[in-house]
């Protein structure tokens, strides 16, 4: 569970990016944050990956308080959460495979155990072919689908997606969404920051609307799961 | 012990990225250490010098013609009984007079024409080397002079004595230049591993969002400034080493101990890992 208590994070005296911000995501449920830009969706996500410390109020994630956390208690959390950014963040010199399997190199897994997860999830997304290649050899797409499975790649509690179809046509976008409800579909609690409305109604999950850092009121879930085109 | 295989592998990678700026960084520390090290094999072998002159270093204690048996035995036991006297040796007026003959024929037919033996009779003290008993040794040729029948005493240490201060002075001074540069080297380490730092950063955000340990994060920049540091000494030895083997042919020298090459590869690998721990906290900010 993942909830939000009174949460404020200020830049400067009176910019608020988020205001007294409390809710609550439960377990294994997929959730879309929305709103323009400027929002404080990003925020949300940054205060939630500890990449930021909210100005006042609470983050708790399961049992933890996340204000409380050490620097080594923050990098054991970090395990447990898996990210995906619009700008994918891969690493352009390393293969496809290399860009993966870095993951469980840098938290120490046996060289064995990288290569079989890394090709396991690579297949997971459909780029298994594609292990030798460079990102910058990759479609849009293709390189959202690497990220998602760097994200995946150490089977995490939480996975945090900021926009992750902004760089991507609709029919990629459909793609990449329907990655995210089968990751959701094994337990994986998933929150997705987008603004694109029409997407969120194809996928028809909670959605958390934000307006300059505060919740306006929580939407229902929409019944309708057609798909877009 | 995976974590210091990749850490090793990582910096590895990232010495031979960074080429020309690595290189450098070796170039700098390498000038620091030669300079420590030639200052450490001047040091050891003018020490080996003054040993040895402080081995050979002794008290004369002339006797008075007129001095009595009992006065010589007095003054020699009193002698004898100090903790700083390594040897008492008694060198009779003849043979005194014999060893001026054999140190000097050429004057051998002087010392024929002579009426009287010129030369005293007298007690040779040698030393125990060490510099601590400069100073008891001068006390101890205070106290002779002023024993009965003791005729003079020359003391050849006061000259070594200062030499020995001269000598302290001109290594401290060495050991603070090294020190300097030491420290100018310890920067463009620092220098060179926030450099390699810099390259990585978009690999050093990613290990850090997915929860890695910071032994994996700042490890690799450690062994960097380690190797760096243990490189440069390493080539400082071997310039020394050439210095050495040059200079050896000019003067008997001998070359640095295996305590003190352990001493200079150590401090460049202390330098370096030092220089890479302070510049690797900036991996994780």
């Amino acid at each position: 569970m993942i909830e939000t208590i009174g949460v404020s994070k200020a830049y400067g005296r009176e910019e608020y990016a988020l205001q007294d911000l409390t809710l609550k995501v439960e377990k294994g449920e997929f959730v879309f944050l929305t709103g323009p830009s400027g929002a404080g969706k990003s925020t949300l996500l940054r205060l939630l990956l500890l990449q930021e410390r909210p100005t006042s109020g609470q983050v708790v994630v399961g049992d933890r308080d996340l204000s409380t956390l050490t620097p080594n208690e923050i990098q054991a959390y970090r395990r447990t959460v898996g990210f995906v950014f619009q700008d994918f963040k891969l690493i352009p010199t390393k293969t496809v495979f290399e860009n993966v399997a870095f993951v469980l190199r840098v938290l120490g897994q046996p060289v064995e155990q990288q290569r079989r997860r890394t090709y396991q999830v690579l297949k997971w997304v459909g780029l298994q072919h594609r292990h030798n290649a460079y990102p910058l050899e990759l479609s849009g797409g293709e390189q959202q689908r690497v990220a998602i499975a760097r994200a995946l790649v150490n089977e995490p509690h939480i996975m945090l997606a900021d926009e992750p179809t902004g760089n991507l046509d609709p029919d990629l976008s459909i793609e990449i969404m329907n990655l995210f409800r089968e990751i959701n579909a094994g337990g994986t609690t998933v929150l997705v920051a987008t603004h694109d409305r029409e997407l969120i109604k194809w996928v028809g999950r909670r959605v958390i609307p934000l307006d300059h850092g505060r919740i306006p009121g929580s939407s229902p879930a929409p019944s309708s799961m057609e798909p877009l085109l | 012990m995976i974590v210091f295989n990749y850490a090793f592998a990582e910096a590895i990678a990232s010495l031979r990225r960074s080429g020309r700026s690595a290189l450098i960084s070796i170039g700098t520390i390498a000038i620091a250490f030669i300079t420590l090290g030639g200052f450490l094999l001047i040091s050891v072998n003018v020490q080996d010098v003054l040993d040895r002159w402080l081995e050979a270093a002794e008290i004369s204690v002339y006797l008075q013609d007129t001095a009595a048996d009992g006065d010589r035995v007095a003054v020699e036991q009193f002698l004898r009984a100090r903790p700083e006297v390594a040897a008492v040796e008694f060198v009779s007026k003849e043979h005194a007079l014999q060893r001026f003959r054999t140190d000097f024929p050429e004057l051998a037919d002087v010392t024929g024409s002579l009426s009287q033996n010129p030369f005293p009779s007298a007690l040779e003290v040698r030393l125990r080397a060490g510099d601590d008993s400069t100073i008891s040794a001068e006390t101890l040729a205070k106290d002779v002079a002023e024993k009965s029948g003791v005729a003079d005493v020359q003391f050849d240490r006061t000259w070594l004595a200062r030499l020995l201060e001269v000598v302290s002075s001109a290594r401290l001074a060495g050991a603070l230049v090294a020190g300097i540069l030491m420290l100018g080297a310890a920067f463009t380490v620092g220098a060179v591993v926030r450099l390699s730092l810099y390259a990585r950063r978009d690999e050093l955000e990613i290990m850090a969002l997915v929860g890695a340990p910071f032994s994996y994060i700042r490890g690799p920049f450690v062994f960097e400034g380690l190797l760096l540091g243990g490189i440069g000494a390493a080539v400082a030895l071997v310039v020394v080493a050439v210095l050495y083997y040059f200079a050896g042919q000019y003067q008997p020298v001998r070359f640095l101990g295996y305590g003190e090459m352990a001493l200079m590869l150590t401090a460049g690998i202390v330098v370096g890992a030092v220089a890479g721990t302070l510049a690797s906290r900036a991996a994780h900010r």
